[in-house]
């Protein structure tokens, strides 16, 4: 466990390093919230929100979208390492290949969760946020979905960086699954008003379950409106576990040159 | 006292291993033995790199037999190997501390043997005052130094270096070296891999000569020497005919005749009596001539042939 938590520190330390990494992930949903927030907010006054004002309601989204933007900038630390070639001097170490994977993706878990609870902390003083748990409960509540979120997308950019050759391709798959899974999970409008078909797509969609918990957690002031923990809590964390053991299944092997 | 303590550090049997349909080792056999400073050298493609890679990863090959200090590979063996890579294989974003400190981590070492040995490598290798400047503001021989440094941080019995100074200057060559030959003044076996055959002259006590996968000779610089004569005459000639050649070879004076390109190599007893007659041959097709006295790169062309890199001297 000790060379995991070596390694996990070590690419902490690297995103810690990497400023454009660490601030970029928070930056954009942060700008999102603020803008799009406040836009909407003053000129279309959307009057179907459950609770609150739609800088509120975008709050979970925002944190949402931090974590997808984190795991997938972690995944550039699977590409530095493949490509400096550290990955290949960590593949002669006598540990296994699986410790290595977990040290990092751990570390990547870590700072999406992070960030995701630094936006909340951030745009909370701002929004007008139902707490209905109170805020200790509340944010301890929100913790456990980011954590759990972030597992789930560590575990999928895990998989996917392994397959996929180059950092663009990577990029390019994750911007394409993740965005739209991103539109109908929530974010940014309910999904209870949506024509069927848009809410079949939104209730098929994981990051639903997160963008719900969240706002049951820190918006709302009843969770009526809401699917509710009770089925958010076991889909997120289901969820999690099948898509961190999918990404710890596949092993990295560069070869000897290092690709 | 280890089991196996003295069976070679590596022993190769018939190794077969292909990338796809191509077989990069085709029947490689090899005796490696113990506290030497042992080299493959071969064309780019002969299948040194990826003997070692076998090696380093502890990877039992699908055909063949391999062991590695007297033992099948295995993943537990790795904490006895130390490997340096041909190309640079460092995070930019760590210091030269940092990286020390993981990788003793990896290797299973205590705290503080981690933290002695990491300070008294530091020092060895010229990096204590920059153990804690990012690694990107190093230049590229203290990186070189650095990843000695890292094979070396566990004290393995077997040191396998993949083309080790490719792209390093004359002093850090020496530098790289020397710190390769103290390990092995403390018994550890070293086994690397060159095209620079000047290089592997200078260095080694045993090599092979590897092409196409297998290994075609093998043995001490001297006797991979012998049956060659005292001097080589290299001689640029334009368009030596097969039939000149031949008359070349015929020669009393000459020895083993290789020719590649337009570079013809003689082995010679006497080059004073030689050279006339082959200015006599040639005439004024002959554009150089260069005699030396018999090294490693002439066994090599001798039983090996082909282009392979020769520079003066590892500096």
């Amino acid at each position: 466990m000790g060379a995991v938590l070596a390694l996990a520190v070590r690419d902490l330390r690297g995103v810690l390093r990497s400023r454009s990494q660490l601030y970029s992930s928070m930056l954009t949903p942060l700008l999102i919230l603020l803008f799009l927030g406040t836009g909407v907010s003053h000129g279309l006054e959307p009057a179907n929100l459950p609770a609150g004002d739609f800088t509120a309601y975008l709050v979970a989204g925002v944190v949402v979208m931090t974590s997808v933007f984190s795991s997938t900038f972690s995944s550039a630390s699977y590409y530095r390492d493949r490509d400096t070639g550290m990955l290949r001097a960590l593949l002669v170490t006598p540990r296994h290949p699986r410790a290595i994977v977990l040290g990092k993706s751990l570390a990547g878990v870590a700072i999406g969760s992070l960030q995701a609870m630094v936006v909340l902390a951030l745009a909370a003083p701002f929004s007008d946020l139902g707490w209905q748990y109170g805020y200790v409960r509340g944010a301890l509540l929100a913790l456990g979905v980011v954590v759990a979120l972030n597992l789930l997308l560590g575990g999928l950019a895990q998989a996917l960086a392994t397959r996929i050759q180059t950092m663009q391709g990577f990029h390019l798959v994750m911007n394409l699954a993740l965005f739209p899974l991103l539109f109908f999970s929530g974010a940014f409008f309910p999904i209870r008003d949506l024509p069927v078909w848009l809410e079949g797509l939104a209730l098929a969609n994981p990051l639903t379950y997160a963008v719900d918990a969240l706002h049951v957690a820190v918006y709302a002031n009843d969770s009526s409106e809401f699917l509710g923990l009770w089925i958010d809590l076991p889909v997120i964390g289901g969820l999690a576990v099948a898509a961190y053991a999918a990404g710890l299944a596949r092993m990295p092997r560069p070869t000897w040159s290092g690709r | 006292m280890r089991a196996n303590a003295q069976a070679p550090a590596v022993e190769a049997r018939g190794v077969v291993f292909a990338y796809g349909g191509r077989r990069a080792l085709d029947g490689l056999t090899l005796e490696v033995p113990r506290g030497s400073i042992f080299g493959l050298l071969g064309p780019n493609g002969s299948g040194k790199s990826t003997f070692l890679s076998l090696v380093a990863e502890m990877r039992p090959p699908p055909e063949g037999s391999l062991r590695v200090l007297g033992e099948p590979p295995r993943r537990a063996l790795r904490r006895r190997v130390g490997v340096v890579f041909q190309e640079n294989s460092l995070d930019p974003l760590m210091t030269p501390r940092e990286v020390l400190g993981l990788f003793a981590r990896l290797y299973g070492l205590r705290k503080e043997e981690a933290r002695d040995r990491a300070e008294r490598l530091l020092a060895a290798v010229g990096l204590a005052e920059r153990a804690d400047d990012r690694i990107d503001t190093l230049s590229g021989g203290m990186r070189r130094r650095l990843e000695a440094a890292r094979a070396l941080l566990h004290e393995p019995d077997l040191l396998v270096l993949d083309e080790p100074t490719t792209g390093v200057d004359a002093a850090e060559r020496q530098a790289f070296w020397a710190l390769a030959l103290e390990a092995r003044e403390r018994g550890t076996t070293v086994l690397f891999a060159t095209n620079d055959l000047a290089e592997a002259d200078a260095v080694c006590e045993l090599a092979a000569f590897v092409r196409d996968g297998r290994v075609v000779a093998c043995g001490t610089p001297a006797e991979l020497k012998r049956g060659l004569r005292g001097e080589t005459v290299v001689v640029d000639w334009r368009d030596p005919s097969e039939e000149e050649l031949a008359a070349l070879g015929a020669l009393p004076e000459a020895g083993e005749v290789v020719r590649d390109g337009d570079t013809v190599r003689v082995s010679t007893d006497d080059a004073s009596v030689l050279v006339p007659k082959l200015f006599a041959l040639a005439g004024r097709r002959i554009t150089s001539v260069q005699i030396h006295p018999t090294t490693l790169a002439d066994a090599y062309f001798a039983h090996v042939g082909g282009r392979v890199r020769e520079r003066e001297g590892i500096g």
